[in-house]
Parts: C-alpha cells; structure tokens; sequence
C-alpha cells in the first residue's frame, strides 16, 4: 500500500540541516516536498565548506531525498507571488530563516493566512520566533551549549563537548512530529497553526531531567560514560586497536552472567562486587579490571556472546561497520543508492517500518537546482513555457 | 475523529487522541510524552511496583523521586494493569479497545505471554496503531538484542565519534564518550512519536497498522552525514571529527562555542578579536587557506578568549553577527531570559510538597498553546472497574 503521508503536500522553504531533514522524514513517508531554492542565494549545503576541511558539497543528499527542485529568486516581487501560490495549494509551509526573515520577504504567517486561511506553516529556527534572543544565528554545536547539553556532556574532568549535525537532525525529528500533530489538528478543526520548534530548546529537552534538578538547586554533575545506579557501565578498550566493547550492567543477575561469561569466578563472589550499590562505590576498580579482561577478548563476538547471555553490550561501530551490518540492511535502515556519476553508497532509509503503509523510504535523489519546474510551475501552478521563460529572463524564476 | 472526544485541552493539536503507553524504556517513554504535551491523552499502563522507569536515576535525595521519571511522565495518566495476570490481559484489552495509539517496548520474546504480540493486537484491534520501540526494533536478526542508552549511542555510530574537538584533543587516550543522558533515547523515542502519527494520518484510507521503530535506526538517521561521508571515500573518526577552526573555547568564567562557517562571519570574527596583526595576513582571506592554517587561528583565539570574559564575548560576538555561544549549565538555562520569555517551564508537582519546574515542550503552536502539565503522576491513580 502506498506510503502513509501521500497526498500530502510540503512548499519547503528550509535551508542547511534541521529544516530539510525535517521535510526529508516527511517526504520519506510519502509527502510530496517541493524545495524552493534559488541561485542567487544558494542553500549553504549545495557547497562546499572549507571549514569541514573538505571541498565538495558532501552533506547534501542525506537531507534532499525524495524533494523536487524549483527556483524562485524571493528578493523580487513576482517570485514572492508564486511563492503564495506554491503555498496555497501546500498542506504545511516549512522554513528555518532567522526569525523574522519570512516577514519581511512578505511571507510571514498572518500573510500566508490570508492567501490560505488553513495554512500550516513550520518554522525550525535555532532561538525560535519570540524572546530576546530570536535573532540569533547559530549552528548544532551553539544550539547544544545554549541549550544545556553540551554542558552537561564530556568527561567529569574535562570541558564540556560540542554536538555536531545530530542536533540539527535531531530537531528536525522533533519538527516533523510538530508538523504531524498541527496536520491532525488541521484535519479536526480546520484552523490555521505556526509551529514554532528552536533548536536549543530541543538540545534542553535532551537534559530534561537535569533541568528539574536545577529548578530544585541541585547542580547535576557531568558524568562521562559512568551511569547512577548501573555498574560495570561504559566503554572498555578490547584486543583488537581503536575497536572498543559498551556495556551496560543492570541488576546483580547480569552481574553474575557477565563474570561467568569472562570466566572470572573470582568476581562473582567477590563482596565488592555482590550488589548493585557495592559495585558502584567500586566502580573505579571495576573498570580496571574489566579494562583488563576485556582487553584479551575479541570484540565482536564477545559482544554477540555477552547478548546470548542476556547482558547489553555492543561494540563501538563506525560507519564501516554500519555500512555492510545485514540487521540495517534487512530492517531497510540503510539501503544502496547510486545514480550516474554516483558510484554505489550506503545511505539512511526509512525512519521506520510500516506494516501495511509500506512504500517509505527513499524513491530519488537529491534533485538537480530546479529540475522540477515543469511538473510544479507547468502542471501544478499553470504557467505556460512561455511564461516561465520569461520570468526566467527576468531572473524571477532563477 | 479520535477516540477520545472528552474536553481534555479541546484546543490542543491532539485533543482526543488517545494513547496507551506500556513502557520500561525512556525512548517509548519519551514517544508518549511528545504526544501527551500536544494534548493526547497519554495513559500509562504500569505493573503492580510501578514502572521502571520511576527508581531510574537521577533520584531526589529525600524524597527518591526519579528526575527522569518526572521528565517523562507529566502530562500522562498511571493505570496499574498487571499483564501476568488474566485479569490484566482483559483490562489491556478493555484499553485498547478505545486507544488510537499503542506504544509498546515489550521485549519480543515476552509478548505473546502478556497478550501483547502483533498478531493477536491486530486481530483483535484493526483499527490501532501499534507501535513497537526497540533498541534494535522488531525485524532483522538483531531484534531479540538489548541494548542501553551507552549501547545504542555506539551501535548508531555517534558514539564512535565522540568526544571531538577540544576535549578529544585534551583527553586523546580516554574511551569514546557518550552523550549526556538518553540522547539516542530521545530520537528513538521521537522517531516513534513521528511514525505514530504518520500511520494515524493514514488510518482513515488503511486502518491501523504495525510500526516498527529501533533506536539504533533513529541514532544512525541523525547521524547521517557521516554515512555519506563514508559514501564519499572518508571515515570519520573523533579524532579528526573537528572543525578546522572554532569548537570550544575557555574563556573567563566559562567556556564558548563558536563557529564561522561563511566570509562575513569570518570578517566579522576577526572585529571581534580587535583586528589582530596575526590576521593582516591577506591569504587569510581564502577560506580554504584558513582551513588549512586551522590550528594556528585557533592557537590565537584560544589567548585572546581566555583573556575575556565569557558573558562580555558571547554578547559583543551577537552584535556583530559571529556565530558564538556560552555553554549554559541547566541552571542558567532554567533561568534564561530567553527561555522565561517563551514559557519553555512551567511548575511541576513531583508530589504534593515538592515544586519543580520543567520543560512544557521542545515545541510551541503559537495559535493554540500548549498547557503545562503540572503534576507526575501516582502509581495507578486512575481506576477502572475490573472488567468482567
């Protein structure tokens, strides 16, 4: 059956990472994603970025699935006017400019709401569209130091750790299911809806239960890899170099299981070890010595044994790893792409199974700078060839 | 429409949608409380002592309320129904029978026991959406695999990767670093609450359905640029995970994060430092010169950072448009100006006598906003008479 989000239609007007992976999960599940881009103001990720230390525009395609491509050049009037129109036969209008941007290129809410009075528009902002800090540009790492979690992240000793693009993903997960429930409350109610998701506040709900101990005047510490009430807990190197062992210890049971699978009898009854409590006030030398036991194992299969025995563990994968894993493969979570010039690659698929709504995933690539006029200003908005080309002399459509 | 038509926040973008939760991890935990604080309502289905999730740390000494727990569960119901027993098995069904949405976290093998296995749900209740979350999701041959927080982060790939920059750089031999708390939770969880949506959306043209949503997945979509990158010929690794210049600085009084990705930031960066005689060098004007001399600029930045004070840079960075942030601790954040003026908390009632704040929403809809859940609630403070 077709895929659960077909016949919904997005005019995406989002730039960067958070926004179109918010539109990608959207047009993933079936939404028909029209991207409004332009040459003359080029999302960011269609180039390259000499501050990742690379030349080519690598980041592109894992938030350009499955869109079409139109361009309109917003800073002239006409292109603002087909803009409306895109919108007003859209379900959800999406963007992620500085607050405020929208409003003075004339496509703020109230505007669209009178050009489409149920209008559905989501706007991924790093500081949100109200507060004194709105204005503020910012990428994934100041969304996480502003919101909380890169303070709360990195070694008890050490300074606090920059997030990088999973943030930005990451709230755009969070615009996605926003976007679901204002298209639900849309269905139920008819009205209008501006959803309003900012990224830092997203990195803060990921410290939610720090910030209720901070609303008492507790100061939570920062706390590595240990955990509070699991031990063994943690990152162990193993035989093998730079291939490292995660465990997780829950109960006194996996204890015993994990002691008997290492073959350290010793430590099964050893007092320091006996409880969940004992063990954590002997964490520290319980990771020495799992440093060591650990350190003659090979990883993997010691993880794949450790699993039989009922005990989490897993090994710290890399994208090598994740690339040729059958469990991705067969669950569609990756799947191989490849189109001309593009030699075969691994890609992120569907963000989930579903059981009857199956025809998910990705269709088509990341589509070429306005590829898709014909369909969307031809078909969609009836403009002749005649007339697109004449809005593309006078750089409205360009 | 829904199947809850009662005025819980009639207003709100899920008024009416109801959801069962039969959770014991934070990632369906998480799913129920996204759509609890859009208006769903949100029941709990918890064994006789109480869902795990309530002793999980981080605990309030004195009282042993879970921070955790309290995070995830304001805004939802507790019905205790105990699914070794038949009577239990009746009651789900009973819930069941008027729920749109069931989220599961059930471990498979223990499914079909509690009456809680796909075949029997979908038989019995074509019209769900059951949801099942996962650390390694339903399918696939790692289903039956289990998996925390510190598992998941390194099966997803983030792990791996982690930390970067400056604190890989001061702790280069220490083992990779999880993220703080449930981070691969969180997306799983989210994820869950997207697909649950999703399929509703589709429930009037396919009925209910299936979803099957792993935590592992969700991690690696996040952190899908680094499978492209592989896609492109390059391995990442924590090591050389970093910007070329930025990252995290020490400043006075704290620590910033700054980052330049464009010219005009560039330029405006170097105002900010004073126009330094370091910087007249003119290649410097070439982006991929500079990212080549990365190391060098931030040698000089870091000296010119940890003269100032972190307030002053953070504030003087935003006049002149560089990207730069202090790192907040939870209490900064709790009290920032900027959350305070966009309501992002709101009291919590952890019990009768105990006042916290939270989060309201990683979200706001700003025509219909939405409502502060207030209050945690007890073990199976809803009641039902036991179905006959």
């Amino acid at each position: 059956m077709k895929a659960p989000l077909a016949g919904v239609r997005l005019a995406d007007f989002t730039i960067h990472a958070a926004g179109p992976f918010c539109t990608q999960l959207l047009a993933q599940l079936g939404a028909e994603c029209i991207k409004i881009e332009s040459k003359a103001r080029l999302d960011a990720f269609r180039k390259p970025h000499a501050v990742y230390g690379r030349l080519s525009a690598a980041t592109f395609d894992q938030v350009s699935v499955n869109k079409l491509s139109v361009r309109l050049n917003l800073k002239q009037p006409e292109a603002i006017a087909l803009a409306k129109r895109l919108i007003s036969i859209s379900d959800v209008t999406t963007e992620s400019f500085r607050a405020g941007v929208m409003q003075r290129l004339g496509l703020g809410f109230e505007g669209l709401r009178a050009v489409k009075p149920d209008v559905i528009l989501v706007s991924l902002s790093s500081c949100g569209q109200s507060g004194p800090d709105s204005h503020f540009a910012g990428y994934a790492p100041l969304f996480g130091a502003w919101g909380g979690l890169g303070w709360m992240t990195g070694y008890t000793d050490g300074p606090p750790v920059e997030m990088r693009h999973v943030m930005d993903h990451s709230a755009g997960i969070h615009a996605a299911v926003a976007t679901m429930a204002a298209l639900h409350q849309r269905r139920r109610t008819g009205r209008a809806q501006h959803v309003d998701v900012a990224a830092r506040e997203v990195a803060s709900a990921m410290i939610g239960d720090a910030l209720i101990l901070a609303s008492l005047g507790i100061t939570p510490a920062r706390p590595g890899n240990r955990h509070l009430s699991m031990a063994p807990h943690g990152v162990y190197p193993t035989r093998q170099p730079d291939r490292w062992l995660t465990l997780a210890v829950r109960n006194d049971a996996e204890w015993l299981a994990l002691a008997r699978e290492l073959d350290q009898p010793a430590a099964s009854s050893d007092p320091r070890f006996a409880t969940a409590a004992a063990r954590l006030q002997h964490s520290e030398e319980l990771d020495t010595l799992l440093s060591q036991w650990l350190g003659a194992c090979e990883a993997d299969a010691t993880a794949e044994r450790l699993q039989r025995a009922g005990i989490c563990a897993h090994v710290s994968w890399s994208m090598l790893d994740i690339a040729s894993d059958p469990h991705l493969k067969m669950r569609g979570a990756t799947t191989e792409v490849s189109a001309p010039g593009i030699p075969t690659r691994s890609a992120v698929g569907a963000p989930a199974r579903f059981s009857k709504t199956d025809r998910v995933g990705i269709k088509r690539l990341t589509p070429r700078l306005g590829q898709d006029e014909e369909y969307v200003f031809g078909e969609l908005l009836g403009l002749s060839a005649v007339q697109r080309a004449d809005l593309e002399s006078r750089e409205v459509i360009a | 429409m829904f199947r809850d038509d009662a005025s819980h926040g009639a207003d709100l973008p899920l008024a009416g949608c109801r959801v069962i939760e039969h959770s014991r991890t934070v990632a369906a935990a998480y799913a129920g409380r996204l759509l609890a604080a859009m208006g769903a309502k949100v029941v709990m289905l918890e064994p006789p002592a109480g869902s795990a999730l309530r002793t999980a740390p981080p605990l309030l000494h004195g009282t042993g309320h879970s921070a955790l727990f309290a995070s995830l569960a304001c805004g939802k119901d507790s019905l205790v129904c105990d699914l070794s027993l038949p009577e239990g098995r009746r009651m789900l069904e009973q819930e069941l029978a008027n729920a749109d949405i069931f989220i599961d976290d059930t471990p498979l093998r223990e499914r079909e026991a509690r009456g809680l296995d796909r075949e029997a749900i979908t038989a019995s209740f074509p019209a769900l959406v059951h949801v099942s979350v996962r650390p390694f999701g339903a399918s696939g041959p790692k289903a039956d695999w289990d998996g925390e927080e510190v598992n998941l982060l390194h099966a997803g790939g983030e792990g791996f990767l982690l930390p970067n920059g400056l604190c890989y750089e001061l702790f280069p031999d220490r083992p990779p670093l999880k993220i703080y708390g449930h981070f691969s939770e969180y997306q799983g969880g989210s994820m869950a609450a997207f697909a649950a949506l999703a399929a509703l959306w589709a429930a009037p043209e396919a009925g209910g359905q299936y979803v099957d949503v792993s935590v592992q997945d969700a991690v690696l979509a996040v952190g899908a640029f680094a499978l492209q990158r592989f896609g492109d010929g390059s391995l990442e690794h924590r090591s050389t995970r970093h910007f070329r210049y930025g990252g995290v600085f020490e400043a006075r009084g704290g620590y910033v994060e700054l980052l330049t990705l464009e010219d005009r930031q560039w330029s405006a960066l170097l105002e900010l430092l004073g126009r330094p005689a370091w910087a007249e060098d003119h290649t410097l004007q070439d982006p991929l010169e500079r990212s080549r001399r990365g190391d060098e600029i931030n040698h000089h930045v870091r000296e010119w950072m940890i003269a100032h004070d972190v307030d002053d840079i953070v504030r003087w960075a935003q006049e002149l448009g560089v990207p730069a942030a202090k790192y907040r601790t939870p209490a900064e954040v709790i009290a920032g100006e900027h959350e305070r003026s966009r309501g992002l908390f709101a009291p919590l009632m952890l019990d009768e006598n105990t006042q916290a704040e939270a989060l309201v929403a990683p979200f706001q809809f700003r025509c219909t906003p939405l409502q502060a859940a207030g209050r945690v609630p007890a073990l199976g403070e809803m009641t039902r008479e036991p179905p006959s």
